[in-house]
């Protein structure tokens, strides 16, 4: 292994990293504000996916498919909302957690009969990738990761800059006080659940382009994605995109010395380490009761 | 015929073990173990191999294979335990992808994604493979009682009601000077070892066992049974289990009288049946079916 190898690992790290960044934020997000870890963010991710898949076979624009795979993800995700989590959204965690386990399966299963179990790829010309020496980047890989940073610019500024992000933020701070703030609680939801969805979306259109969509796509990006989001700390938007980025990078510089099954394993045991000794995420303050 | 009814009971025994498990860590003391499937397989995967490589009798494989899920869990309970809840769950399904992935990847002891075929049957040399069910069947429900009754006792027990009071109200356990960590572990550890023993089982009636048989879906039918029948009762775990195995056998019924569905289809129909089942249940009967105390 050469230098340029372990740099051409970092980059792909980071470009995977980038794409379990937005499922990781979704994630965070969801447990900021309604307080469950959402088990059916990675079928968000393969309903994005199939919507991206469509688009793009409809109308050949990579542009298209990103908006649509957005909106697909939107829907799924509000639609999960107002029929699954909002008549729960009250009781204990459990609850929450397992009805968003049943809502995956829902949407899995739909997908499954829908569209069939063979993997699908985009129709995305080949592209000779661009050397710098030793270092190869491909530019697919390149525009989809500026796409993702692009998403996630968006949502941050949206966060951060925007009255609706601070109500956002507000209400995962400290319910009550945001509600006698005169914060309305219930646009807010919507607010932030279509945000979670249109992250999603991007996400499944993005990683469909880079390798296939397939009905159980999202399941197996459920895992990592609650990897990044716990290493980087639940709650924390920056942290789970931080989370990402590390676990992507090493993941892949991992790769030479454990093989690709363990890269995946390698994760989680990133993930205990974390709670073990640092429970509360690399990038949160110490908070009293977790 | 017969032998259909035998593979239905033992499959309806092997869910009550792991039901019976479930409902003891959720059940009693509000642990959520998302990683069931990793403590079935790895009671699996122990006895398979301590009979088949290292010659072992199934009496003592059978105790081995609990004793390594029970000490699996030891590690996870020290991870976890000062967390809240949800950690857990999400703790538990990492761990239970982990031993999926080690089970594939270390070819030289699993034979990887191929499995390990001619595991023993119990009794193997004093009859036929009939003889061996019957006497795997006759076995099972034996430890399926023995658990009740074990589980009856612990539950009613001083120990059961701290248990309980971990799962209501953990402040209130703290400050009555116990550790409520201590016995989450304990209860962990108690739970796994009766998910590794039905691996055990599992692994001996099949004969065949592969690291997919052991996927996170596993853990959510025994989640669908205890949610059926209702949890933090012994026997709403038992009619859980019986009632998601008539359900599973429906799915398979049905698929071979309507025609032209394929295999993957009906899967697809089957996973989101658990879904819905998952979703509707806890919206409108949390307490299960059979109704009970204790529900939330």
């Amino acid at each position: 292994m050469s230098y340029a190898d372990y740099i051409n690992l970092v980059i792909n790290g980071l470009v995977e990293g980038l794409i379990i960044a937005l499922p990781a934020l979704a994630l965070t997000l969801v447990y900021g504000l309604a307080r469950f870890p959402n088990a059916a963010t990675g079928d968000i991710v393969a309903v994005g996916g199939y919507a991206g898949l469509a688009a793009h076979h409809l109308t050949g624009s990579l542009i298209v498919a990103g908006l649509a795979g957005a909106a697909g993800g939107a829907v799924a995700s509000v639609l999960a909302y107002l029929l699954a989590f909002r008549p729960v959204i009250r009781r204990s965690v459990i609850t929450l957690l397992l009805t968003s386990i049943g809502v995956g399966f829902v949407i899995r299963a739909a997908l499954g009969v829908a569209f069939g179990h063979d993997p699908r790829a985009f129709d995305m010309p080949l592209e000779r990738a661009w050397r710098f020496g030793d270092i190869s980047i491909a530019p697919a890989d390149l525009s989809l990761a500026a796409l993702t940073l692009l998403t996630l610019a968006l949502v941050f500024f949206m966060l951060y800059a925007t009255p609706l992000g601070r109500s956002l933020r507000a209400i995962a701070d400290d319910p009550d006080l945001a509600r006698v703030s005169g914060i309305r609680r219930e646009r807010c939801m919507l607010a932030m659940w279509t945000i979670a969805g249109v992250v999603c979306g991007i996400a499944g259109t993005v990683t469909g382009m880079r390798t296939v969509v397939y009905p159980d796509a999202g399941w197996n990006m459920l895992l990592p994605a609650f990897a990044a989001a716990v290493v980087g700390g639940l709650g924390n938007p920056l942290g789970a995109v931080m989370g990402a980025l590390l676990l992507g990078v090493l993941q892949e510089l991992s790769t030479p010395f454990v093989g690709f099954v363990y890269k995946i394993a390698l994760g989680y045991v990133v993930m205990m380490v974390v709670l073990l000794l640092r429970p509360q995420g690399l990038f949160n303050r110490p908070v009293g009761v977790r | 015929m017969l032998t259909y009814l035998l593979s239905i009971l033992v499959i309806m025994g092997i869910y009550m073990l792991l039901a019976l498990a479930l409902d003891l860590q959720y059940g009693f003391t509000g642990l959520i173990n998302f990683g069931l499937a990793g403590f079935f397989g790895v009671g699996a995967y122990a006895s398979a191999l301590l009979t088949l490589k290292a010659g072992w009798t199934p009496l003592l494989s059978f105790p081995a294979a609990m004793l390594a899920a029970a000490l699996l869990a030891w590690p996870l309970g020290r991870v976890a335990l000062r967390l809240r809840d949800d950690y857990l769950a999400i703790v538990t399904l990492g761990f239970s992808e982990i031993v999926r992935l080690v089970l594939v990847q270390e070819q030289w002891l699993t034979n990887g994604v191929q499995g390990i075929p001619g595991v023993p049957r119990l009794g193997a040399g004093w009859g036929n493979a009939r003889f061996s069910d019957m006497l795997l069947l006759v076995l099972l429900a034996l430890s399926i009682a023995v658990a009740v009754a074990v589980l009856r006792r612990v539950t009613h027990s001083p120990y059961g009601r701290t248990i309980q009071a971990v799962r209501d109200d953990e402040t209130a356990v703290y400050v009555l000077g116990k550790e409520p960590a201590r016995f989450k572990t304990q209860v962990l550890m108690l739970g796994a070892a009766l998910s590794g023993l039905a691996g055990a089982y599992f692994a001996h009636y099949m004969t065949y066992i592969v690291p997919d048989q052991f996927v996170p879906l596993i853990t959510f039918y025994v989640w669908m049974a205890i949610i059926m029948g209702g949890v933090a009762r012994l026997s709403g775990s038992v009619a859980g289990a019986v009632l998601l195995v008539l359900f599973l056998e429906g799915v398979r019924f049905t698929r071979g009288i309507i025609p032209g569905v394929s295999d993957a289809d009906m899967g697809s129909v089957q996973l989101g049946v658990v879904g819905l089942v998952l979703i509707l249940f806890m919206r409108w009967r949390p307490q299960g079916l059979f109704g009970g105390r204790g529900a939330r």
